[in-house]
């Protein structure tokens, strides 16, 4: 059990970064919306035909829908697999809803939530022309939870009736009794508590259909049946290549969602990042019609690159849901005192912060822990107003009350990793502002393993350190729960609730939202939520990401949604 | 060496004063004139320390100081490149300012150096204190002390330099001061070839006639290695130490290059160099800087070691020179 639970754990650390992996792309084109400021090269409806290039630097490894974990489906992958839900394949905030895929509509919760039930289309088929139903999906969720087929997302081994002790169907094959399929067409999931952001995780890879027949466990990823517009034709090196082609038996009209465009998708990863945008920007023979789904421009590309307005058209601008934050350990002194807590608050500098993280352009300025999205239920405040350069004087007197009259000497906890988010540059920018408020700051650089071992260790957590945080789906619950629910508190293994924070209040809040169906009225509480966490200074929100990627300049109708801030592989055109 | 050893040879040698040190220097210098780049390296080196040594003094000429943040100087929009023509250069900040952070690159230069020039020169050091220590050992002890001590210095040459630093400094604290843990990795391990010197000079001095004079005098192992050997051991390290120098900048400058040396906010060409490295399109002056000064550094400092080692043993320059056409001679 225990080792169940951090394993899960460990998962979806790894699944938030794959998912802001995945999610970042950037857009560029004819797609009217009110947050398109994305130009692409040529003008004219989107053709079909041509192949699509995906320049990567991390392979589509274990290409399994049991074993991918990934925020809404994914990028690559949603070409492949449709799942039960999927997110809305539109620009900016409209792309943040969840929207039926294989179901006829969003599921139909009864039972205080904790029971969802979906109806799937007629007529949707594998690529080799059998129909698919309920029981392909019913399967395709069992096999999630093999132990050989690990990696995949936990929240149904969390949440299904049963799910904790099912060993998946190669071990026990009488299945799992809390998804049940009455008939072709049905398919009812029976939860152990409210979940109202239910059709948020059915999104997921795990709720794609797999035919039992064709399931051939670990190699399964080599050939995956797929049910959506494209086929693997050929899958080498662990899904460092990845070539796919049209799936005659997928149709645009069961599927609103995908355009798919191109002929061809031809993926190549294992390149370094500065190969990436060198070969974009270059947009030479292959390269003309290649984009990204994992490859940000830095900082120094980004002052290239705006320089030329040539390149600058072939740029997508996102926004994931993501806070980069100072997260504090209040076990350790001095951070049990609330009022160190909010001196640093009030003494960080923003604006050099959001410059080592890559500028204005690449990061906006965070003052709650939620992202400032309206579908997390953003609720703007700054308990502790540092303005854009910070406010050494208040921070000194707060010292003072606090008896620390002569400064404070501390210890801030960073990667050695220049990701430029938990990186050294942001941690010396930190401490030239902190320097000002009389709090001498000095710096432990760990190497990033080390440091994500650290930090999410509850019995080794520095007292101080870089943190960030994204949700596998736009909403509060993902976002709050992990970081704030007291029981969520994990002592032995993989711990995200690094404030200790277990309020009996916030903790039946958490309960009687995820209890809401309705994604609006939750994400209002969720903001209030928000606001009442951040007057106890748990952390310091310091900036928001933005992403900006380079794409081709053949390449037309760039969507890129507040979902996954980069752009839909599935929206594309080469022609 | 052979010329060294000459040198030790010289009358009164076994007496009470070794001669050699005052007329060798005296030899040394005159030759050393003579080597007109030696003498441009030598000034540009002596420049350099000085630099080193008064970073605090130029910083505050320029009204600036390493590590405080600037994020006026630099557009934020654009990824931070800094503001204004050639990186940012003005009457206030003379090289520019660094992208991102707004940071004085000239007062960073400056302290870089002392980073650099340090952690090269207390390597070096080490290098010498230890290779001559065990060198010693190893001539003047027993077979089976020198037998082990050799294996050792054997041991030490074969290892790989970077990537047994890499290892070490990666496992070590982060608490321990870095400058002064890369010189003490440096030194440690990079002491073998002082020591082969060393070993080798010992012997063949061993049995030269007056060491076998002080011996029988009943002089013991240290006096006679101080007195006797370590005077005329003295050019074949210096020549050796010379070259040491500059490969040590260049060591540490690599592994502060691979985010193993030192740490930010500590300034350092190498830790520069890593930061600069993706700007070389946007501020290339950002890159330029810190290589030319490792450039200008390591040249100058080799190109002296060079001269001090045709200086120090001129039979040796020149046999090195006619070296290639008596081996075409003697090719049988």
């Amino acid at each position: 059990m225990r080792l169940r639970r951090q394993k899960s754990v460990i998962s979806r650390r790894v699944a938030v970064a794959s998912a802001t992996l995945v999610v970042l792309s950037v857009g560029a084109a004819a797609c009217a919306g009110p947050d398109d400021k994305n130009e692409a090269g040529g003008g004219g409806k989107p053709q079909q035909g041509g192949t699509l290039t995906v320049l990567n630097s991390n392979p589509q490894s274990d290409f399994d829908p049991a074993r991918l974990y990934t925020s809404g489906g994914g990028n690559v992958p949603s070409l492949v697999f449709r799942t039960l839900t999927t997110r809305n394949r539109e620009d900016g905030a409209t792309g943040t809803k969840v929207v039926p895929d294989l179901a006829e509509s969003l599921g139909k919760p009864s039972e205080n939530a904790t029971v969802w039930t979906y109806k799937i289309k007629k007529g949707v088929r594998f690529e080799d022309g059998s129909p698919v139903t309920t029981k392909d999906i019913k399967y395709g969720i069992e096999r999630s939870f093999a132990a050989e087929l690990s990696g995949g997302a936990p929240f149904l081994r969390d949440w299904l009736i049963g799910g904790d002790k099912y060993q998946g169907p190669y071990k026990d094959k009488k299945g799992l009794d809390s998804v049940e399929t009455p008939d072709d067409q049905t398919i009812v999931f029976r939860l152990n508590k409210p979940v109202g952001d239910f059709d948020y995780v059915a999104t997921q890879t795990s709720f794609a259909p797999v035919p039992k027949a064709k399931d051939e466990g670990t190699k399964y990823e080599e050939h995956p049946v797929s049910t959506g517009p494209y086929k693997v034709v050929k899958n080498s090196g662990d899904g460092e290549r990845l070539q796919l082609e049209r799936n005659p038996h997928w149709s645009a009209k069961t599927d609103a969602e995908r355009k798919a465009y191109p002929d061809k998708i031809d993926v190549r990863s294992g390149l370094n990042s500065s190969v990436i945008n060198q070969r974009l920007s270059a947009s030479q023979g292959a390269d003309a019609a290649a984009i990204t789904t994992d490859t940000n421009l830095g900082p120094a590309e980004l002052a290239k690159v705006s320089g030329d307005k040539k390149l600058a058209a072939q740029v997508g601008t996102g926004h994931f849901g993501y806070t980069n934050y100072l997260a504090f350990n209040p076990k350790v002194k001095p951070f049990d005192d609330p009022k160190v807590r909010q001196a640093i608050s009030y003494a960080v500098d923003r604006t050099s912060v959001i410059n080592a993280a890559g500028g204005s352009s690449l990061a906006e300025p965070a003052t709650t822990f939620l992202p400032n999205q309206k579908s997390f239920g953003y609720t703007k405040f700054d308990h502790f107003p540092a303005g854009a350069s910070g406010n050494a004087k208040k921070a000194k007197e707060l010292l003072k009350e606090a008896g620390h009259k002569d400064g404070l000497t501390i210890t801030l906890t960073h990667s050695n990793d220049k990701n430029f988010e938990t990186s050294p540059e942001i941690a010396t920018a930190l401490q030239d502002a902190l320097k000002k408020a009389g709090i001498t700051v000095k710096l432990q650089g760990l190497e990033d393993n080390d440091y994500e071992d650290k930090v999410h260790d509850a019995k080794d957590e520095p007292g101080l350190f870089l943190a960030h945080w994204g949700a596998d789906w736009p909403s509060g619950g993902p976002f709050l729960a992990p970081i704030f629910d007291g029981r969520q508190i994990v002592n032995d293994g993989y711990n995200f609730n690094s404030s200790f924070h277990n309020d009996k209040s916030v903790n039946a809040e958490i309960d009687s939202i995820n209890k809401l169906t309705d994604h609006d009225a939750a994400a209002k509480r969720w903001g209030a939520l928000d606001k009442k966490i951040g007057a106890k200074a748990l952390n310091v929100p310091l900036f928001h990401p933005v992403y900006k990627r380079l794409y081709g300049k053949d390449i037309k109708n760039v969507v890129i949604s507040d979902w996954t801030g980069v752009l839909d592989v599935s929206q594309v055109a080469v022609k | 060496m052979s010329e060294a050893l000459l040198a030790s040879e010289t009358p009164g040698a076994g007496a009470t004063k070794a001669p050699v040190p005052a007329s060798g220097a005296r030899q040394f210098w005159r030759r050393l004139r003579t080597q007109r780049a030696a003498l441009v390296a030598a000034a540009v080196v002596a420049l350099l320390v000085l630099v080193a040594l008064a970073a605090p003094l130029l910083t505050a000429l320029e009204g600036q100081d390493p590590t405080s943040y600037h994020p006026g100087l630099v557009d934020s929009a654009r990824g931070g490149v800094p503001v204004g023509s050639f990186g940012g250069i003005s009457a206030d900040h003379w090289l520019g300012v660094e992208p991102q952070t707004g940071r004085d690159l000239f007062a960073r230069l400056v302290y870089g150096a002392r980073v650099s020039l340090g952690v090269a020169l207390a390597a070096t050091l080490l290098q010498i204190v230890l290779g001559v220590a065990v060198g010693l050992a190893s001539g003047l002890g027993g077979r089976w002390l020198d037998q082990t001590l050799s294996r050792a210095t054997d041991v030490m040459v074969a290892l790989p330099l970077m990537v047994f630093a890499l290892a070490l400094l990666a496992v070590i604290p982060s608490s321990v001061p870095r400058p002064v843990l890369v010189a003490l990795v440096v030194g440690f391990i990079q002491w073998g070839g002082v020591a082969k010197i060393v070993r080798a000079g010992t012997i063949s001095l061993k049995s030269l006639d007056h060491v076998a004079a002080a011996r029988l005098s009943g002089w013991g192992g240290v006096r006679i290695a101080r007195r006797e050997l370590l005077p005329a051991l003295a050019a074949p390290v210096i020549t050796y130490a010379a070259l040491l120098v500059p490969t040590n900048i260049t060591v540490e400058a690599a592994l502060s290059f691979l985010g193993v040396g030192v740490k930010p906010p500590t300034a350092s060409w190498g830790q520069m160099l890593t930061s600069a490295d993706v700007w070389y399109q946007a501020a290339p002056q950002y890159l330029l800087l810190p290589a030319a000064a490792l450039f200008v550094t390591v040249l100058a400092l080799t190109v002296l070691g060079d001269g001090v080692r045709t200086a120090l043993d001129p039979r040796a320059a020149s046999r090195l020179r006619i070296g290639t056409g008596r081996k075409r001679e003697g090719g049988s």
